[in-house]
């Protein structure tokens, strides 16, 4: 089945790119060869009202998240695109087993990290390196957490190299990842969207996300209490994710709270209910470590709990996911996660990462300086796209603005070259046609000590933009629904 | 050796009512092998649940907790503290030109200590005075240390009031003068930019007159907190430098808490609900633990604590009794 004058795809190239869809023949590739087949026949007036529809039923779910760059502080609606990512169930098995094995190190990372300090001993990895990270939590250093358990929730992001095809890791978000609930909207909204296509596609579910997550935040409960108390703490309405944290606490049948609705007595935390005080056994909190203890962290904090990591230091209440595990998706310590996964597990990498350059390392840097046109310098601490420079697209003044910043202060960046993202087909609203757009992939992981559980697929983000290769929602990306399709290779 | 009985008192005074009052307090002396501390003791008024942990460089912080409104937050520690004497840098001494060869492993084993820090800028002014260091010194680590203390005691003024506690290494160099916080850190800025790890140590100065059988002897910054520098020097380890006395660091000297800096080792920080002002008082008095005929005074001085508030065991989990 391959690309020729077909309704909807007419005009459709898949361009120099990895093509999710289409091989570099124009031939729908087998996975796909069901859904072209059928949107193939689709009238593009069809698709249209099938878009608008999927539209309404965001709109009025309120699925929504916040831009903050631009100073408007809008909420928006997330942009979705009816055409899925589909990948074999072969296929994804070995992303499953390389994200797995990448959980399991960074964990084993960070126990060591704020334990024994095996890794630096060894001279495997610089000190100086993880004391300059600006998330390192000198607090968190000799504190036993519950069932050694960092790394609860991960999201780790994967992008295909269209030169090679192979899945590469781009980056680790250790410490509040969000967007699990686009995935389970995204499928909701897919099924209610393409009935049809879901009857003709064995996709595996993603639904059970909140009840695996449910459970592991149950196992960490310091008391067996049957009733043990597990609430999620958001910083409020104003947060970019605030949508997701309501959405999961309704998911898992939780309390949602804020800093304010908590307090500590000694060193035991209660919750604030209309009955008095009732005791908090885990937390699934959705705050940034430097706003959840004012005692502890920033005291200017207006979002935390005074005296909070006390409690958890007592062991009387659990946090997921655990402070300071900023450490581990540093960006420049990202660079040295092969490293991680020889020493801890004897295991090569299953999934490659992307070529790092440190910019703090003077054979580094010289070549990121001469070499910025070309490259993505990305600052070491920062998340969601934001501090970052896209050589290959930036003007001649920022390029050289950026490089004035790297001068400054060479331990807060690293660069690495342009990785051509693959693309999948996505409406173009405005030209009314199918058109290969850049696509990432931000699997989410829960570990519980024993075993890493991925719910299969993940959020597709896609950036809308002709040509960008910022897949961030924050810089105007959107999503797609994932489909893993049992039993194809 | 000398053995003191130290009282430590930390009021607030709040215009009105506060509650929900949270304090981090790092008043617990440093028990090692140069100071023992025989007996610690935590007391809050109005009574506090709390607990206690060690940080991640040794210093023990005790939390404590108060919901109920208050006007007045009374913290006293009460602790015995043997000090013995001090190490001192060891004969043939490393050439600072060898610091060189080991710049890299000295950042490895020691990067907190040689890491500019939020007080403690690198600076060129910093770098200046490093520079006149090493041209009057001895070339040798010890002696570095030692002409850099030495210069800062000489050319900066003890002056009480000149900065205040947020005051970085930035505002005593603009006004050539400063407390032994400031001294602290220029001491600290000074030897980490030439190479040499060194960390803040807040603690006490013991004045001539607590000290029993030793001379009477003026101390600058009275009987009081105290801060100083401790460097390490290859080859011998960590050594205390005094700027503000500008004397070695004697059995007069009790450590209570290592840093990066200030910021690290506060004796009390703490945050509370409520809109009022505060003001602060602290009080520290110290006495020789033995009197001169040799006579045992640990019991005494606890009984005429006061016992109206409720005290913080050092182990975490457990919780007080008022």
């Amino acid at each position: 089945m391959c690309l020729s004058d077909r309704g909807l795809f007419s005009g459709y190239t898949a361009g120099p790119f990895y093509d999710e869809m289409f091989s570099a023949q124009g031939c729908a590739r087998s996975h796909y060869a069901r859904l072209f087949e059928k949107l193939g026949v689709m009238a593009p007036t069809q698709f249209e009202d099938r878009r608008k529809h999927a539209d309404l039923s965001f709109l009025l779910q309120g699925i929504t998240f916040t831009v903050y760059s631009d100073g408007r502080g809008t909420e928006r609606l997330f942009p979705f695109d009816l055409i899925p990512r589909i990948l074999p169930q072969a296929e994804w098995a070995r992303i499953e087993a390389g994200l797995s094995q990448r959980v399991v190190a960074l964990n084993l990372f960070l126990q060591d990290v704020y334990g024994k300090q095996l890794i630096l001993k060894d001279r495997k990895i610089p000190s100086s390196l993880v004391y300059s990270c600006r998330h390192f939590r000198r607090e968190m250093i000799g504190l036993e957490v519950p069932h050694g358990i960092y790394t609860h929730v991960c999201g780790i992001d994967l992008v295909r190299d269209s030169s090679t095809g192979e899945f590469l890791v781009l980056e680790d978000n250790v410490r509040t990842p969000s967007g699990i609930s686009y995935v389970l909207e995204n499928r909701l909204v897919m099924t209610r969207t393409f009935p049809e296509a879901f009857q003709e596609h064995e996709v595996l579910p993603v639904n059970h996300y909140p009840a695996e997550l449910s459970r592991i935040l149950r196992t960490l409960s310091p008391r067996t209490d049957p009733d043990a108390q597990i609430v999620l703490l958001t910083p409020g309405i104003h947060n970019s994710a605030y949508f997701e944290h309501s959405f999961l606490a309704q998911q898992m049948g939780i309390e949602l709270v804020e800093g304010r609705d908590l307090i500590v007595d000694g060193v035991v935390v209660y919750m604030k209910t209309i009955y008095g005080l009732k005791r908090v056994d885990v937390i699934y909190r959705r705050v940034d470590d430097d706003f959840l203890d004012p005692l502890c962290f920033r005291s200017d904090s207006m979002l935390g709990v005074p005296g909070l990591m006390g409690a958890y230091r007592a062991g009387n209440v659990a946090l997921a996911n655990t402070p300071g595990n900023g450490v581990a998706d540093d960006k420049a310590i990202y660079a040295y996660v092969p490293t991680l996964i020889h020493y801890y597990l004897g295991e090569d990498p299953i999934l490659r990462s992307v070529e790092t350059y440190l910019c703090d390392r003077s054979d580094h840097l010289s070549h990121v300086l001469s070499n910025l046109p070309s490259l993505v310098v990305k600052s070491v601490g920062e998340s969601g796209g934001y501090g970052m420079l896209m050589g290959p697209s930036a003007a001649h003044a920022e390029i050289e603005a950026f490089r004035e910043k790297i001068l400054a202060d060479p331990r807060n960046f690293i660069a690495q070259p342009i990785v051509p993202l693959s693309v999948v087909p996505s409406y173009d609203s405005a030209a009314r046609c199918m058109a290969g757009r850049h696509v990432d992939l931000r699997p989410y992981c829960l570990y519980d000590g024993q075993e890493v559980t991925i719910v299969p697929g993940g959020l597709t983000r896609v950036a809308l933009q002709a040509g960008s290769l910022v897949v961030n929602s924050s810089q105007g990306g959107g999503s797609k629904d994932t489909w893993i399709l049992r039993g194809e290779c | 050796m000398n053995r003191f009985h130290l009282l430590h008192a930390t009021e607030f005074i709040y215009d009105g009512p506060v509650y929900e009052s949270y304090n981090e307090v790092r008043l617990r002396p440093i028990h090692d092998d140069r100071q023992s501390c025989l007996s610690f003791r935590l007391i809050t008024s109005p009574a506090s649940r709390g607990s206690s942990y060690k940080d991640g460089y040794g210093n023990w912080i005790h939390v404590t907790s108060i919901l109920a409104p208050h006007r007045r937050l009374r913290i006293e520690a009460e602790s015995v503290v043997l000090v013995h004497e001090a190490p001192v840098p060891e004969p043939g001494s490393m050439p600072l030109s060898g610091l060189d060869a080991v710049r890299a492993d000295l950042l490895e084993e020691h990067f907190d200590w040689l890491a500019p820090s939020a007080y403690v800028p690198y600076l060129p002014e910093i770098a200046e005075i490093s520079k006149t260091a090493e041209a009057g010194c001895d070339g040798t680590v010890a002696g570095f240390a030692e002409t850099a203390s030495d210069f800062i005691h000489n050319s900066f003024v003890y002056q009480k009031g000149a900065t205040h506690v947020n005051s970085s290494v930035r505002d005593s160099l603009a006004l050539r003068a400063g407390v032994c916080q400031d001294f602290a850190h220029l001491l600290l800025g000074v030897v980490r930019m030439r190479g040499l790890p060194a960390r803040y140590v807040s603690g006490y100065i013991v004045s001539g007159s607590a000290t029993a059988g030793t001379k009477q002897e003026e101390v600058i910054g009275g009987q009081a907190s105290h801060a100083w520098a401790e460097v390490f020097l290859p080859g011998s380890g960590w050594i205390g430098f005094d700027p503000t006395l500008g004397k070695p660091i004697g059995l007069r000297h009790i450590r209570v808490a290592y840093g990066r800096d200030y910021g690290d080792v506060p004796p009390v920080r703490g945050v509370y609900k409520g809109r009022a002002g505060q003001s602060l008082s602290v009080d520290v008095r110290f006495r020789p633990a033995l009197d001169d005929s040799g006579h045992e005074q640990i019991a005494e001085a606890k009984s005429e604590s006061d016992h109206s508030g409720g005290s913080i065991p050092e182990r975490p989990q457990q919780h007080s009794q008022q």
